[in-house]
């Protein structure tokens, strides 16, 4: 990769900045909910703003805010981070060939705000040949922001809100998982996965402590797909 | 303190879970780690999910077929048909709410 000018490399970090964009729609609304969620979970404003801030996997955001809703065990909530995200290795490993020539500090810095939705539009980029780390960097810092003002609208907002449970609120967190969920399920590996996860979930929730139902079907139905893609070649 | 450790715990296996293999990776994952890890989300997310829809919280849970399960059904229709999440919250939602006012 050519090294970009000073000029260009602004040129490529507003282009990925845009590029994202439209994808703010998207992902605004879970910034608010998330936090609205994490309040009604009991975590602080500030809490839930270091979270995003440091954090920052909506995914596992969702995950933790449901397991401290359910007073899971912190090692339970850190190892099923771990497991929720752990798909982001997939992710930087298919970017790593193309940031290899990077600085070390760079290649960092593009990792920690790595996401499912600046990963798309950043590597969407390189594909096409016309990629750069400035590019992947102003993809990412655009998801970044807009996942900080949403949540911070929502810890404004949700310290004014009455109880959300009363309201039946407390559903939007399960239907955020049925929303994401099912489009997955076009794949008919996808549904075995499913259809594995939710027996060893149910039988989990109802036999095991705690969250740990989440642990038990995030490693026992992940496992199934694999060994059955073991035993059959096109899937 | 334990949220605020939690936290930290939460951003750290993150960081390193980005980070690992852009600043360390040469060759190629294990096809087999790749697949087993491809299909974390779908089994995390049906987890998650069906819990709080079909199972009772509190010290005896057992399974429940109530207004939440009916309106993750409805929100897992519109899911199917929209592939959008918001529309699938927005479904359910009104779905809970009408089983809610009407029964």
């Amino acid at each position: 990769m050519i090294p970009l000018s000073t000029p260009r490399r602004l040129t490529h970090v507003r282009a990925g900045f845009l590029a994202l964009t439209p994808l703010w729609l998207g992902a605004a609304p879970f910034g608010v909910i998330y936090a609205v969620s994490a309040i009604a979970a009991g975590l602080s404003p500030a809490q839930t703003m270091a979270m995003s801030l440091f954090v920052f996997a909506g995914a596992s955001q969702f995950t933790a805010v449901g397991m401290f809703a359910a007073a899971a065990a912190p090692a339970a909530i850190i190892v099923t981070t771990l497991i929720v995200n752990a798909r982001h290795l997939l992710l930087a490993a298919s970017l790593s060939p193309y940031l290899r020539r990077e600085k070390a500090w760079i290649r960092l810095g593009l990792a920690t705000q790595l996401t499912d939705e600046s990963y798309a539009i950043g590597i969407r980029q390189f594909l096409s040949g016309r990629g750069s780390a400035a590019f992947q960097f102003g993809a990412n810092i655009s998801m970044y922001l807009v996942w900080q003002c949403s949540t911070l609208a929502g810890v404004l907002l949700g310290r004014v809100l009455p109880d959300p449970a009363a309201y039946g609120l407390d559903l939007v967190f399960p239907l955020t998982f049925v929303g994401l969920l099912v489009p997955l399920l076009r794949r008919r590996d996808s549904q075995v996965v499913a259809v594995s996860a939710a027996a060893l979930a149910l039988a989990g929730a109802l036999w095991l402590t705690g969250s740990w139902y989440i642990l038990l079907a995030g490693v026992g139905a992940s496992a199934v797909g694999a060994l059955l893609r073991l035993q059959i070649v096109d899937c | 303190m334990t949220i605020w450790l939690t936290i930290l715990g939460m951003a750290l296996v993150t960081v390193a879970v980005r980070a690992i293999p852009l600043l360390a990776m040469r060759g190629e994952m294990p096809v087999w780690l790749g697949r087993w890890l491809g299909y974390v989300p779908v089994a995390v997310f049906t987890a998650l999910a069906l819990r709080p829809l079909a199972v009772t919280s509190g010290d005896a849970p057992h399974l429940m077929a109530g207004a939440p399960l009916a309106a993750g059904v409805v929100g897992g229709l519109v899911a199917w048909r929209t592939g959008n999440t918001l529309a699938t919250i927005i479904a359910g939602m009104a779905a809970y709410w009408a089983l809610r006012v009407f029964t």
